[in-house]
């Protein structure tokens, strides 16, 4: 019994001093000067513009991993060829390597004046680093695996007789996808996609060193967070921190909410 | 509708699954494909519903050339193993699943739904998962969902392999009653002799890729090709090196002409059937298979010697013709 309560004090523990207490320090912090001056740091045309350039990366990132997500794990379970594994690993690439690596080597792909095809990018008008579209490639690499990951067991588990049977009743590939397989692995990608909106929200490394950190411009919410800390700008900081919280809480709960039931615990 | 299988290969990898079958499938017949696990009677099948192409050969369905045609075209009814219930659905949206893609009209589908649950007797059942139903219950209503779209031909993969006795036994007088109904031509697979004598007009025999042979249940019985037939369909002994039924021996008190000595090591008391195990001179190991009056009759009991003879010379097998 006692060993019981002891096993349960180490998580609690754990947990708030870890997670609860900063969490609740950035609150406090945002508010400190009242709910007001908080609201006032959070509507600046800076930090709008942020907020509204977070919500383009995740509008843009979480749809195309995504299909990408589906695409690639149905390659991997349903498929035999040759790379197989090496597709496999690579998908779990984002995970190992650091953002501000992946920062770095996008730098050296689409990089202006010594980019490996930036430059003729830049030929046609198109820029991509320093601009939107190299923070969206930054986004997008840092939160491509959630969704593979998430589809790939649960598209495993339910096998091919299902789809099989569906083509002996007359479905073709695309009615049997739609109609068939995806509404048997959508628990498995949505939770896929709540992870990847969440890691989206939240990017900061990669996305800060393609950005060129240019407020008003290129400057998502993470960064608006850095700049305005840098600035020692507190109640900004915190209150930002504050909205980004908020987003990832409610990205949380409706993973709960969407889950099935016998998943939940 | 009938089905012809001609000169089918069907390799995987290294391994031959098919190794040039040709069989013909009578319109409005029950055939069954009978065989030991892995000689081929599920890759034959899967070949007929256009689940698995053929290296060579051809299949003809109705007459017409099906070989390169994929599932989706051929309208053949498949009733998988593990059922494949479609677990999104309900039982009545499963049903409807093959009229829904053609885009019958919704009065039609419910109306064929519902003529389907009263058929497989799941009538109460529409609007429940598949989870919610028990093993029988979820081949019946992939059966119905197989019927819903009047299938050219209705092939079931061991469709009572996963289910427990009992229901098997059920499910299979049934599926015959329904095939006297629904005249629908009907391949199944099965590894039961039992069940493939009980259900099927007609039985195919098949072992590592080949068909051994094919025939009524009678004449596979009666008239077995080879050994391996022998022993798949019924039960074989041994008796002076040669196989023969267990019920064609007789056990004698006295030495005869032709007879063979032995001593009971065991008698096993199954009812109506008594399973008498002895030990023959030369130390080999056969069974014999008699009645309790008989067992009675001449007073068996373990340790005793007595004389075994063959009562039914003609249960040799003909000579081995494959075809």
């Amino acid at each position: 019994m006692r060993s019981r309560y002891a096993l349960r004090f180490v998580a609690l523990a754990y947990l708030a001093l870890l997670l609860g207490v900063p969490v609740v320090l950035v609150f406090f912090n945002a508010f400190q000067d009242g709910i007001g001056a908080a609201w006032d740091a959070v509507t600046t045309p800076e930090a709008q513009h942020a907020f509204w350039l977070t919500f383009v990366m995740v509008a843009v990132a979480v749809p195309l991993n995504t299909i990408f997500g589906v695409v690639a794990a149905l390659v991997i379970v349903r498929q035999r060829f040759r790379g197989r594994a090496l597709l496999n690993a690579a998908i779990d690439l984002p995970f190992a390597v650091s953002p501000v690596v992946v920062g770095l080597s996008l730098l050296l792909v689409y990089g202006t004046r010594d980019g490996w095809v930036g430059n003729w990018f830049a030929e046609q008008g198109i820029r991509i680093i320093f601009s939107t579209p190299g923070m969206i490639l930054a986004t997008m690499f840092v939160s491509l695996p959630f969704v593979v990951r998430e589809t790939i067991p649960v598209l495993r588990e339910i096998g091919t007789e299902q789809e099989q049977a569906a083509a002996t009743l007359g479905a073709g590939p695309f009615q049997t996808f739609f109609r068939i397989t995806l509404p048997a692995i959508r628990w498995g990608v949505a939770y896929g996609v709540v992870l990847t909106t969440a890691r989206a929200l939240g990017e900061f490394g990669a996305v800060s060193i393609v950005s060129g950190k240019l407020s008003g411009q290129t400057e998502t919410a993470t960064l608006l967070v850095e700049s305005e800390f840098r600035r020692f700008n507190e109640t900004g900081a915190y209150a930002a921190s504050v909205v980004l919280c908020v987003l990832a809480l409610v990205t949380l709960l409706a993973m709960n909410l969407i889950k099935p039931k016998e998943a939940r615990t | 509708m009938s089905i012809v299988v001609d000169s089918v290969t069907k390799q995987f990898g290294d391994y031959t699954a098919l190794d040039d079958v040709s069989l013909e499938v009578r319109d409005g017949s029950l055939t069954a494909l009978l065989g030991p696990s892995g000689g081929g009677k599920s890759t034959l099948l899967r070949v007929i519903a256009g689940l698995e192409s053929p290296d060579s050969g051809t299949v003809l369905i109705g007459g017409e050339d099906a070989t390169s045609q994929p599932p989706q075209q051929r309208n053949v009814g498949f009733v998988f193993q593990h059922y494949a219930a479609f677990k999104h659905m309900t039982v009545a949206k499963n049903v409807a699943f093959g009229l829904t893609i053609r885009k019958r009209p919704k009065e039609e589908i419910e109306e064929r739904v519902d003529e389907l649950l009263r058929l497989v007797h799941l009538e109460g059942f529409a609007h429940r998962y598949p989870s919610q139903l028990s093993g029988g219950q979820r081949q019946r209503m992939a059966l119905a969902r197989a019927l819903a779209v009047q299938p050219r031909v209705l092939l079931l993969d061991e469709p009572f392999g996963a289910l427990d006795a009992t229901v098997r036994k059920e499910l299979r007088a049934w599926l015959r009653r329904l095939h006297d109904e629904v005249h629908v031509t009907t391949v199944f697979v099965t590894h039961d002799q039992e069940e493939a004598m009980e259900v099927a007009e007609q039985i195919v025999v098949l072992n590592h890729g080949k068909i051994e042979q094919m025939g009524s249940p009678k004449q596979l019985y009666e008239e077995p090709a080879n050994e391996f037939v022998m022993g798949f369909i019924g039960p074989i002994s041994e008796l002076s090196g040669r196989s023969i039924r267990p019920h064609e021996v007789d056990i004698l008190r006295e030495p005869h002409d032709g007879t063979a000595e032995a001593m009971i090591d065991r008698i096993v008391h199954l009812g109506f059937e008594v399973r008498v195990e002895l030990t023959l001179g030369d130390g080999e190991k056969t069974w014999v298979q008699t009645t309790k009056a008989q067992a009675e009759e001449l007073e068996l009991s373990e340790g005793d010697i007595v004389w075994l003879r063959p009562n039914a010379p003609s249960a040799e097998p003909v000579p081995v013709t494959l075809p």
